[in-house]
């Protein structure tokens, strides 16, 4: 009996692990942005262009926590850059310079629980290229990164 | 102090001995079926406690396409150049005048570039020159006369912003009379 009240309790223990894990979520909407440079005056260096048609939602169910972000971007050749604008909840940390590979970095901190609602914000992606860096054709192809947002206790 | 498990010959008993001022106490430790699920517990636990938990993740992908790129600017439009007494000179015929008044900008993000000129003038009265001075980037070609044929007047200017100063010679002879050409410029980039 014991043996068996040890076994349950220690099941117990573990199963509180991972509190509330699954009811967390965060997602990207809006789909897989394209963004094309194309053109601009050659007295103002360098192109720029800027997306806003995705947004971040997410539901924090516990303590304060916060949103990171990182990026996969083999062979890497332009400048991208993502903030966070809009924000139901959180504080926007400084626009983020996304580079392959990168540590994630803070994007959304302070965002405290509410169980009854999900919050969101809008994705300002800023793409930019100088002349001097060329162009995809002869580059061998268009940067694609894979950005990936992470809803984590801060 | 150092600990170090060891496992008795049955495989029953784990000890766990420690050494202190060389005495050794030892405790026998049974690894039952309960303290081993109390153990898992625990380093699992102990895990979650040492790193910031990850809740939930989500990502998509972000395309940065560029394709190729060519813009030109001339800094002023419009040029009046005008064969006055001030460039005659008595028993010479051809007279000149010039002009380094305006300025070609561009930018171009792909290689092997030059800049060409032409005019819509197909048959004009007076001769136009033209040549680039100063150039921030790429090779000047020598001076040109201007015809319908674009001719080669910047080399070398492919992934590059730079600017170039537009020199003009208006070329007449005494013995052509007067008169009035209307050049519309055209400046093209094209492969070298």
């Amino acid at each position: 009996m014991a043996r068996t009240r040890g076994l349950v309790f220690a099941l117990l223990l573990l199963s509180a692990v991972p509190t509330g894990a699954l009811a967390q979520s965060i997602t990207v909407q809006g789909g897989n942005p394209i963004i094309r440079l194309t053109g601009g005056s050659p007295i103002v260096e360098p192109m720029v262009l800027s997306s806003t048609t995705c947004m971040l939602r997410w539901k924090r169910l516990k303590d304060t926590a916060k949103i990171t972000v990182s990026t996969v971007c083999p062979g890497q050749r332009f400048t991208l850059k993502v903030f966070a604008i809009a924000i139901g909840d959180g504080v926007a940390a400084p626009e983020v310079t996304l580079t392959d590979g990168m540590l994630a970095v803070d994007f959304i901190t302070d965002i405290v629980r509410d169980k009854n609602r999900d919050y969101n914000c809008t994705l300002r992606y800023t793409a930019s290229a100088t002349y001097a860096q060329g162009n995809s054709g002869e580059l061998g192809g268009d940067d694609v990164h894979t950005v990936r947002y992470t809803l984590l206790e801060q | 102090m150092p600990l170090h498990l060891e496992t008795c010959s049955d495989g029953t008993y784990i000890n766990a001995v420690r050494a202190f001022n060389d005495s050794l106490f030892t405790f026998p430790f049974r690894m039952t079926l309960v303290r081993r699920a109390w153990l898992v517990a625990l380093i699992v636990l102990s895990a979650r406690i040492a790193v910031a938990q990850v809740l939930a993740s989500g990502s998509h992908t972000v395309t940065v396409q560029v394709p190729q790129v060519t813009a030109l600017q001339i800094m002023t439009r419009t040029l009046t150049m005008t064969v006055s007494a001030i460039n005659t000179q008595a028993g010479q015929d051809e007279m000149t005048v010039t002009d380094r008044t305006t300025q070609l900008v561009w930018g171009i993000n792909s290689s092997g570039k030059k800049i060409t000129a032409s005019t819509s003038v197909a048959t004009p009265l007076f001769k136009l020159k033209l040549v680039a001075l100063n150039p921030t980037r790429g090779t000047p070609a020598p001076e040109m006369t201007v015809n319908t044929t674009p001719s080669d007047l910047l080399l070398n200017v492919g992934r590059s912003t730079g600017s170039c100063i537009l020199s003009y010679t208006g070329i007449a002879l005494a013995s052509q009379g007067a008169g009035t050409d209307a050049h519309v410029i055209t400046f093209t980039v094209l492969n070298q």
